[in-house]
């Protein structure tokens, strides 16, 4: 009970720290934190394949890209297209996306999905170079409105103001990162974790593995795209280097990786360690992610479990507590 | 020869060359993967690295067979040194670990470049011997990617040579086929994972430098040709040297047609061949596992 009431304390300061944040420091560090609440947003649905269903996509910029793409090009086509309906055009683009490439993916596991999801990674962002009457190829879609929030008759919120966007931007982070953190409570998303740790036995007890796996890969994706559609808000710029690029793929899984695969708030620590790094890093070179990879190097080498997983075992010395318990429920 | 048939026949040659150079890269990465169980991601960045030390080579002595020579054995030396220092290191913590540290490796290799080379790109100019036209009939062609082809086929001849009649390349394929079996009949098989990896890097070098002549020396260049060695090892088979050898050419001859009948569509083409055959056949032509 006594940690209970704890756990609220912080969750209440973290709350009021996030309120009151944009009007404490500048437009700068505000656009950073929805930056970083984007990321995390994007390495977590990322770690609900790799994480919680074991698998490892190198192409989950499809998904971001795609929403973000998506988001971009109905804003700039569509006239008058209100905000909310525009984020969810990024997401349900990327959930079609994930639909379409989902029968030949879960078929496979392993490395095998790992390359097929690359693969399709890439194709996608060679088609948007392409077709440049549509994405503007390597120029990208930019410049197009960005609707205000409105209710219509009660109130309409300027979107292009930071901070009324950072409001916006954490509120739509907080809400999807909210609906996936209960999915992974519902027995389904235990049945998931399954999956991963044993497909054959989940597949004895009656689940369908391969539709268990299609439904993991569009939860993932449709959310990935919500974070692009946000992505595109906040940079009012969508280039193939911007959000298709291979790095954009790797960015979530060292993310996710740094912070630790293990737990569901592991990838938001992964974000924000590699957001921190990234301001510091620019101060002194402009190669920031060779710093990046250095880091993901070491952290892969030395801290396998991550940065919760090292704050657990950290933990688990200092206090010794029960072994038996899983590092799942430990960091949830 | 009317022009019709001497565009095919030109289209065939730039299909076969780029298939054999895409061989030269997939060989090794389907080795490593066949061996280690491990996808080299970092692969094609050696590929990068060697077109780069071919440039400095080549400023510094003049001579494009020099650079041919040595750029190779450079890039296959830092490929040793991450697999002796880092693959090595992981091993024993499962195969997405060694994934990912290979991305880290991609990554690091690709701003170091950046970093001591600038990001602009650098022509190579083709070396004198090798420069003018052959005529074939009386279709006139570049004779260096004539020698492309030639060169490849010389070092594939090498490589099974080496595979199928050396006793150090029946200890290979023994460890590609059950790496724990050959250990315990007493061979060192880290050793022989070394000397894999450094030879497949060091065939993605040779690679690399042929490469450097007709394309500009540029730090994205290693993406095309990665994904593309990727969909080959893929389509072929995890760990198969027939079916990457087969899937290359194919997919150089599908690029070269594609570019010139279908050029917006050319590069799907590839990934609707690697898809079709996935969707029939998930661990490619000739793989048995995946």
């Amino acid at each position: 009970m006594r940690s209970k009431l704890y756990l609220w304390i912080l969750w209440a300061a973290i709350l009021v720290i996030l309120i009151l944040f944009p009007h404490v420091v500048g437009i700068y560090y505000t656009n950073v934190v929805v930056l970083f609440s984007i990321f995390s947003l994007y390495a977590i649905t990322l770690n609900l394949l790799l994480g919680y269903t074991g698998l490892l996509s190198f192409g989950h910029a499809l998904f971001f890209g795609g929403g973000a793409y998506a988001t971009a090009i109905a804003l700039t086509h569509i006239p008058g297209l209100p905000l909310i309906p525009a984020v969810l055009i990024g997401g349900l683009t990327a959930v079609v996306l994930a639909l379409i490439t989902s029968p030949l993916l879960v078929r496979v596991s392993g490395t095998a999905f790992a390359m097929l999801t690359l693969a399709f990674g890439q194709l996608m962002y060679v088609i948007c170079l392409k077709f440049r009457n549509i994405t503007g190829g390597e120029d990208g879609v930019g410049g197009f409105p960005i609707p205000p929030f409105t209710i219509p008759g009660v109130v309409s919120i300027d979107m292009t103001n930071p901070t009324n966007y950072y409001y916006f931007a954490l509120i739509v982070v907080g809400l999807s990162i909210l609906v996936i953190w209960f999915f992974t409570k519902t027995p389904f998303g235990q049945i998931i974790i399954g999956v991963r740790d044993n497909a054959q036995r989940v597949s004895y007890m009656g689940f369908k593995v391969p539709h268990t796996k299609a439904l993991v890969f569009i939860i993932s994706g449709g959310f990935a795209g919500i974070a692009g559609a946000c992505y595109a808000l906040l940079q009012n710029l969508v280039s193939t280097d911007g959000v298709l690029v291979i790095y954009m793929s790797f960015l979530p899984i060292m993310m996710a990786f740094i912070g630790g695969i293990g737990s569901f708030f592991g990838p938001i620590c992964g974000a924000a360690i590699l957001t921190i790094l990234d301001e510091l890093i620019t101060m002194y070179t402009e190669r920031v992610e060779l710093v990046t990879g250095l880091v993901f190097i070491l952290v892969v080498m030395f801290v396998p479990a991550g940065f919760t997983g090292l704050l657990a075992s950290i933990k688990e010395k200092l206090f010794i507590k029960s072994s038996d318990q899983g590092i799942m429920e430990q960091a949830s | 020869m009317d022009s019709t048939i001497a565009m095919y026949v030109a289209q065939f040659i730039n299909g076969m060359a780029y298939g054999m150079l895409l061989f030269l890269v997939a060989s090794g990465l389907t080795l490593i993967f066949g061996m280690m169980g491990i996808l080299n991601i970092a692969h094609a960045s050696f590929f990068m690295l060697s077109a780069y030390f071919c440039h400095t080579f080549l400023e510094l002595t003049g001579s494009f067979w020099l650079a041919l020579l040595l750029a190779p054995v450079v890039a296959a030396f830092f490929g040793i040194l991450c697999e002796r220092f880092l693959l090595r290191k992981i091993h024993a913590f499962g195969h997405i670990p060694e994934l990912l540290i290979t991305v880290g490796i991609s990554l690091v290799i690709l701003e170091g470049v950046k970093l001591f080379w600038g990001t602009e790109p650098f022509l190579v100019a083709t070396p004198k011997t090798l420069q003018g036209f052959i005529w074939i009939s009386d279709l006139k062609y570049p004779i260096y990617r004539v020698f492309i082809v030639g060169f490849a086929f010389f070092i594939l001849g090498l490589m099974a040579l080496v595979l199928y009649k050396t006793r150090l390349g029946m200890v290979v394929r023994a460890a590609v086929s059950d790496a724990d079996m050959v250990n315990a009949l007493g061979i060192n098989v880290p050793l022989v994972f070394m000397l894999v990896f450094g030879i497949g890097t060091w065939l993605a070098g040779l690679a690399g430098v042929i490469i450097t002549p007709i394309l500009t020396v540029f730090p994205g260049m290693a993406d095309q040709i990665g994904m593309d060695a990727f969909v080959v090892v893929v389509t072929g088979g995890f760990g198969s040297l027939i079916g990457a050898f087969i899937v290359s050419l194919c997919i150089g001859e599908l690029n070269s047609f594609g570019i010139q009948f279908i050029p917006k569509l050319a590069p799907v083409l590839m990934f609707t061949f690697m898809a079709v055959v996935l969707a029939f056949k998930p661990t490619g032509f000739f793989g048995e596992r995946e």
